[in-house]
């Protein structure tokens, strides 16, 4: 266990303070209370006051943001921003690592803060991201998952915690299996799969059992147990004091999945969700919040109800299961990858339209991720003492027509200028 | 499958004893060929029925009948009291009596193929893919399908028997199924050309590779042989002077049959195949005779009309054994399934002819089981009888031989307690070309059953690899009669034949690997809850042990019992899941915010909509009478939304993969009229889709511009003077950058962006030769003259030439678009639209100048390396530079909120909310040639219409009601009401929640090779790249 805290430690200890900055004039919308006019006070990468009634310290740079609006960041609650530049070129994807259990990887040691992915998606508010590894072809354990802010010279920079989750792919019983090879699906006898499924997850079992037999000698300090760095990154799940990002979707393996983890005495988060809303009362008995994918995606069924996708998150929460959304946690048409992280808002937005109050639909991309994933204390509102991730508008972020002005991340501002921004005005200005 | 096993003692006049089965080898003896079948009820078919009476047999044919006939001495007297004498019954289309190993070649490969040479790559029609029209099914017979006994016993004494590989597989020959030598089988031949759509193999290695593909070979080879007809007529009336034509051997049987009325054999089960079929029957003007036909219900009216006849399947459709439990079964298949077995009824009220067909089913006990079925489904038994005798002759052309009891026809008999398929009917003799085959009862006595069987047994088989699982769920009658299912990790089989007697149970199952059938014995006794016992396969045989898990379960459906839904309830239900809410296509929509796009945003204004077409537009409008009002509730109204780029709808693959230009298929050829996507996309708003093949090649084929008139077969969905196009495609995705052939592929040209338009050049070069040849040819007054072959690529191509056909091309890259509106300018045609065109903005002015339309996504990037420098506001700053922009979905679930895509063209790039708009609406519509009639709110426009219950670009509005030509398709109200009707349907046929079964699986030593994937279609999207 040395080793990950040594990484821990020197990743955290980033995030120089920047100098004090206060937005002034801007309606604030704090989701932790009334929405007020005033200021948000800002020092050394954290809100040091807000309300009407703030003061701003001497020598503090001042932002007019009089008639837009201040949000705390959006929270991509699963991504894999910075892991990925071009899908289609495997040369620049560092999602997935070869082998099924992979407890010790971490995404951080991979995260390309370089990538132009990132401005590209901060410049629609989002500020901080949970960057995670994928299971590849079979995989289970894929290692573990960071949260970053959207900006930073270095992943030192950005880190806000190095390892904030476990991710693992859960064995899930699949008769229809996409083969990317051959670009066909197919259909495999429900017999064989639920036996692949069951033997995967009974692997599972066994190494939580070697993981916590791990800890077990390694606490005995006899010194004869080898170091073993997988076992030793796993005995956080194993011992549930590492929560795990934990990908199901269909009904049977949501319910067979929250199951094991009630057994093992696992700390879970579900991630992907397609079905969740059809055991959103386990779910809330259970307290086991959803990280959800796409609202916009087709329904699993064709008979399913058009709208079936754009209600779930809504009813969830009516059921009293937290939520929020991560751009890579499934579902939807398309390739995937980050390049569409930029649009989370939308889903959340979508939810909306068809169930999820609008303030719920904005807490889900705020407060409900941070709280999650335990950082509550320090992330998702606007609130004294918080870490200062902001946005400033000229509209509510749920609207697509709405723009994001200004970007403030860990106290600086950040400009919103990215790739595309810059194509745009130089094409733009072709005689 | 041992039939005689049903069969209870016969009559004493037994003097031959014959055991099935026999091998055709062993030497028999050979009596006299008369008989005399005495005081029986013949049900002639050809009419009158007679009681009591004779039929003579004499040389194979039958002699004279007659209720006072006068019996020849030499006549064998058979008596026939208490007995029906049928004509024998005749499978219509099957490959019984063929030898194996003779049966040509897998598709592709063009004929024989040694086993595991690797298979040529064929790169067009002209090299004839899977086409062996000249091989004949009585080439082809041989000994050894036990099959021919098994039918033969009980009562088939003919059937056709088709070479079943290939677009053209080859002739169809009628057989009799007699124990004779091969050679002596044939009763005719041809009897017809086998036809098929689809072949194993293709893909994007082969051509064709797709269900168009197939559809535009099949279109190609016809119009070849019809020219080479034409062609050979004209030489053989003056060769001299003229050049020889070349011989092709597989055109040569195809114009044989053309010209010789043979009928072609056509794949067709659904409605939407159907109409297919009869489409390019009619083109190629050949005489069709469908078969599968299951779904004839549904196109019954249109058979009648042109007396198409059918070959229907007995192999009705069921679900799955080894389906996903959880897996949702959709409310059309469950309909389907329901309706499938009423459609012999319907055809034959309605005066089709029709036949049955085994098609694959394994044995005559599943044939008579299908029958069962269709009667039991509204036929009659006589109707049943003549489709499986006089009719089945008639549609083959042999009806003046075969098929009925009359003087002077083959003798083809049954004689049998009632019709054979009747459950408990027993057949005594048959007789096949006159030679009598007759049942008699096994020397080992049936036993009563000792135990009842019924319950769920799991097994343990001892193979040399181990100990393999099974599960048998059984169910017995009280006579033996066993039946059920075995599971293993092989999947579910039917337990056939099973029987049993005292403490002994026999069964057998049949599994279909790839070409070969695999059947297992299984002969086990049973001692209370416990069996023992052996499996054969083959040569080998293993120990099986098993017990009792459980009792047979009740809740079980017996057959007979009332469904657990109406057929009523189903057909109920489906009206609501399909077609429009409600009847009429006039209304008014008041109190709505009209952005008309066109012109002037109105506030709380009115739009009359009469008779499908919009009459007026305003504030203050009075409504005529007559006319509903449909309050808007301060909702807007905007034209319905067009998308310039689709893959919905599609059935058989969205790409012809296999060739650098398909220009040959069209997607109009295979729409699925009943693609969810249709009514998912009404949802969001949409009413017009242009459906384009894929980006696989540089040179795709023909799209379809749809209206969505969700309910409407292809034909009604089509946009009526919606001009045609075509599909282009630039880039990574026509050079395969990232698809690596299996070894001994080769890997198709193009594979640089030089070859794509390479490509694009040299098939235009071939075009503007072919053009004019038409030409020349068509204004020559020489009537002998030879018109050109004509070339289903070449004529699409030269329809752009002549401007006759939009071009609409996949494009990324700003260098790549710039060279495609070159080469169409040197050809003098111009692009309708670039589609996606992500670099748009960098060559803006260049596209605008050339007068291209550009179709875009809203914001997706970055996915490959050519959508890299991608931007969201390309829209914007294309349609700033004067460029026709357009926004689509490419993909079924974008396009279910275009409106909100629109929104982001505002947010970047800063486009003003109407022009935003149009990029979903009036664009779109010019940019396919159809913006007189649909894309803004227009008087004298069609009224396609969306309601939405707020600001369009909101991306909290939501469509309430979605009309296409006036008629109302969505509504969310009506939505709820249709999600209620599936959900009851549903519920009701939701197994009830049992106690989860033993989890037994385990491997089949029958089976030695992986299990056969099934393998379904995807549809492409030019986001994802295809291998």
């Amino acid at each position: 266990m040395k080793h990950a805290i040594v990484l821990t430690v020197c990743l955290a200890a980033s995030n120089l303070a920047a100098e004090p900055l206060v937005l002034e004039n801007g309606t604030v919308h704090t989701l932790a209370g009334d929405s007020f006019t005033g200021r948000v006070v800002i020092d050394s990468g954290l809100i040091t006051d807000a309300g009407p009634g703030a003061v701003a310290p001497d020598g503090a740079r001042r932002l007019d943001v009089a008639g837009l609006h201040v949000y705390p960041g959006l929270f991509d609650a699963l991504s894999t921003l910075g892991l990925t530049e071009i899908n289609a070129v495997a040369a620049t994807v560092d999602t997935a690592e070869l082998g099924a259990y992979n407890p010790h990887l971490m995404a951080a040691t991979a995260v390309h803060p370089a990538s132009e992915v990132i401005p590209v998606t901060r410049a629609n508010g989002i500020t901080h991201a949970v960057t995670g590894p994928r299971a590849g072809q079979g995989g289970v354990i894929a290692g573990q998952a960071a949260l970053l802010h959207l900006d930073g010279w270095t992943v030192e920079e950005m880190a806000i915690e190095p390892s904030i989750a476990m991710v693992i792919q859960w064995p899930a019983i699949q008769t229809r299996i996409f083969d990317r090879s051959t670009f066909t699906r197919r259909t495999v006898p429900y017999n064989e799969a639920k036996e692949k499924a069951e033997e995967a997850r009974a692997e599972l079992r066994d190494w939580l059992e070697a993981a916590r037999h791990y800890a077990q000698a390694a606490s005995a300090g006899d010194g004869r147990a080898e170091h073993d760095l997988k076992l030793e990154a796993l005995a956080r799940v194993a011992d549930g004091s590492q929560p795990v990002l934990l990908l199901a979707n269909a009904e049977r393996d949501i319910t067979a999945a929250a199951d094991f983890a009630e057994r093992e005495g696992l700390d879970i988060v579900l991630a992907g969700g397609r079905d969740a809303w059809k055991v959103k009362e386990m779910l809330a008995e259970k307290d086991i919040p959803v990280i959800l994918g796409r609202t916009q995606s087709l329904p699993a069924e064709d008979d399913d109800p058009y709208d079936r996708p754009f209600r779930g998150a809504g009813d969830l929460r009516e059921a009293g299961v937290r939520i929020a959304f991560g751009s890579a946690a499934g579902g939807g048409f398309g390739p995937g990858g980050p390049h569409s992280a930029r649009t989370l808002p939308y889903e959340s937005a979508t939810a909306s339209a068809f169930g999820l109050s609008r303030e719920e639909a904005l807490k889900a991309l705020t407060i409900y991720p941070a709280e999650i994933l335990g950082v509550g204390d320090r992330l998702g509102t606007i609130e004294k003492g918080k870490i200062a991730n902001l946005m400033v508008t000229d509209g509510d972020p749920l609207e697509i027509t709405t723009r994001v002005v200004h970007l403030i991340i860990a106290g600086k501002e950040v400009s919103t200028d990215n790739r595309h921004r810059d194509l745009y005005q130089r094409y733009r200005a072709r005689p | 499958m041992r039939f005689r096993r049903q069969i209870a003692p016969v009559s004493l006049i037994l003097a031959v004893c014959f055991v099935c089965a026999g091998p055709a080898t062993a030497e028999r003896p050979e009596p006299p060929p008369y008989y005399a079948v005495r005081d029986a009820r013949v049900v002639t078919a050809a009419g009158d029925t007679l009681e009591r009476a004779t039929v003579l047999i004499a040389d194979g044919l039958i002699e004279a009948l007659g209720t006072d006939l006068a019996i020849p001495t030499d006549a064998w007297v058979i008596e026939g009291e208490g007995l029906t004498l049928y004509p024998g019954l005749i499978d219509a289309m099957t490959d019984l009596a063929q030898k194996r190993e003779e049966a040509p070649g897998r598709a592709g490969s063009g004929g024989g193929r040694p086993g595991g040479a690797p298979r040529p790559t064929i790169r067009g029609p002209e090299d004839r893919p899977a086409t062996t029209p000249w091989v004949s099914a009585a080439q082809m017979l041989g000994d050894g399908d036990d099959r021919v006994a098994q039918w033969r016993e009980a009562g088939f004494t003919a059937a056709v028997s088709v070479p079943t590989r290939g677009f053209f597989a080859g002739q169809a020959s009628l057989v009799h199924l007699g124990d004779s030598e091969p050679k002596e089988r044939v009763l005719a031949t041809p009897v017809a050309q086998r036809i098929s759509f689809r072949s194993g193999g293709g893909g994007f290695r082969s051509f064709p590779g797709s269900l168009m593909g197939g559809i535009s070979y099949v279109r190609q080879v016809l119009s070849d042989a019809r020219h080479e007809a034409i062609e050979l007529e004209l030489y053989e009336r003056s060769p001299n002077g003229r050049q020889r034509p070349i011989h092709d051997r597989a055109l040569e049987p195809i114009r044989h049959a053309i010209t010789g009325r043979l009928p072609f054999l056509m794949p067709a089960d659904h409605g939407r195949e159907i109409d297919r079929v009869l489409q390019i029957a009619a083109e190629a003007e050949i005489v069709p005779v469908l078969y599968g036909g299951q779904g004839a219900y549904a196109r019954v009216d249109a058979l009648a009309e042109s007396r198409t006849p059918v070959l229907v399947s007995l192999d009705w459709p069921e679900a799955d054994k080894d389906a996903d439990p959880d897996a949702d079964t959709p409310l059309p298949m469950l309909h389907h399934r329901r309706k499938a077995p009423a459609t012999p009824g319907m055809l034959a009220d309605a005066g089709v002819p029709f036949a049955f067909t085994s098609d694959g089913l394994s044995s005559p006990a599943k044939i008579f089981e299908g029958v069962r079925a269709a009667t039991g489904a509204g036929l009659s038994n006589d109707d049943a009888l003549a489709a499986l005798t006089l009719d089945a002759a008639r549609i083959l052309g042999v009806d003046d031989r075969l098929g009925s009891i009359e003087a002077g026809k083959i003798a083809n008999l049954v004689l049998a307690t009632a019709e054979p398929w009747i459950e408990d009917a027993e057949v005594r003799a048959v007789f096949v070309d006159g030679r009598k085959y007759e049942q008699r009862k096994e020397d080992e006595d049936a036993e009563p059953p000792a135990t009842d069987v019924s319950g769920t047994w799991a097994l343990q088989l001892e193979t040399p690899g181990g100990v393999r699982d099974m599960t048998a769920d059984l169910k017995m009658t009280d006579d033996g009669k066993v039946t059920g299912d075995l599971t293993s990790q092989r999947g579910t089989v039917t337990v056939d034949d099973g029987r049993m007697s005292g403490d002994r149970l026999s069964f057998e199952t049949t599994r279909t690997m790839g070409p070969r059938t695999v059947t297992a014995s299984y002969s086990l006794t049973v001692a209370e809850d416990n069996v023992e016992g052996t499996l054969r396969a083959g040569p080998r045989s293993m120990e099986i042990t098993g017990e009792r898990t459980a009792e047979a379960s009740e809740a079980e459906a017996e057959d007979g019992e009332e469904p657990a839904v109406s057929t009523e309830e189903l057909e109920r239900a489906m009206a609501l899941y399909s077609g429009p809410i409600r009847d009429g296509n006039s209304f008014a929509i008041t109190g709505a915010t009209v952005y008309t796009v066109s012109g002037e945003t109105l506030e709380d204004a009115t739009v009359v909509v009469d008779g499908g077409k919009i009459r007026a537009i305003g504030t203050g409008i009075e409504i005529p009478p007559g006319i509903e009002a449909i309050d808007a509730d301060g909702g807007s109204v905007i034209p319905g939304i067009i998308d310039a780029h689709s893959h919905i709808a599609i059935e058989g693959g969205g790409n012809e993969g296999s060739v650098a230009v398909s220009a040959m298929v069209s997607i109009q050829d295979v729409i699925e009229p009943e693609d969810i996507a249709i009514y998912r996309a009404l949802a969001g708003g949409v009413t017009t889709v242009n459906v384009l093949h894929g980006s696989a090649n540089p040179i795709g084929g023909g799209n379809a511009v749809l209206k969505l008139r969700w309910g409407s077969d292809a034909g009604g969905l089509r946009f009526e003077g919606a001009p045609s196009g075509i599909k282009f495609a630039l880039g990574e995705n026509p050079k395969r950058s990232r698809s690596n052939p299996p070894p001994g592929v080769e890997r198709r040209y193009p594979a640089t962006r030089m070859g794509v338009m390479d490509v694009i050049r040299q098939a235009f070069e071939e075009a503007r030769d072919y053009r004019a040849d038409w030409q020349r040819y068509e204004s020559s007054s020489d009537k002998n003259r030879l018109s050109p072959r004509r070339d289903l690529k070449l004529e699409r191509l030269a329809e752009v030439l002549a401007g006759e056909r939009l071009v609409h091309a996949h494009c990324y890259r700003a260098d790549e678009i710039l060279q495609l509106l070159r080469l169409a300018e040197d050809f003098d045609f111009r692009i309708a639209t670039l589609q996606h065109v992500l670099e748009g903005y960098k060559v803006a002015d260049e596209i605008a100048a050339h007068g291209a339309g550009a179709s875009t996504f809203s914001d997706w990037w970055g996915y490959k390396v050519e959508a890299y420098d991608a931007i969201p506001h390309n829209a914007a700053l294309m349609a700033e530079r004067g460029v026709m922009v357009s926004i689509n979905s490419d993909s079924g679930e974008e396009m279910r909120h275009l409106n909100q895509e629109a929104a982001k063209a505002v947010k970047w790039g800063g486009l003003d909310e109407i022009e935003a708009l149009k990029l979903v609406t009036l664009n779109p519509a010019l940019q396919l040639g159809i913006g007189d009639s649909v894309g803004s709110i227009e008087v004298g426009k069609d009224a396609d219409l969306v309601l939405y219950d707020g600001h369009p670009l909101s991306i909290f509005s939501v469509v309430q009601k979605t009309f296409v030509d006036g008629v109302l398709y969505f509504d969310r109200n009506a939505d709820r009401e249709r999600q209620a009707a599936i959900d009851a349907v549903k519920e009701k046929l939701a197994p009830e929640e049992d106690e989860e079964t033993t989890e037994e699986r385990g491997e089949e030593e029958e089976a030695p090779s992986p299990p056969e994937s099934r393998v379904e279609d995807i549809h492409y999207s030019c986001r994802e790249v295809g291998p």
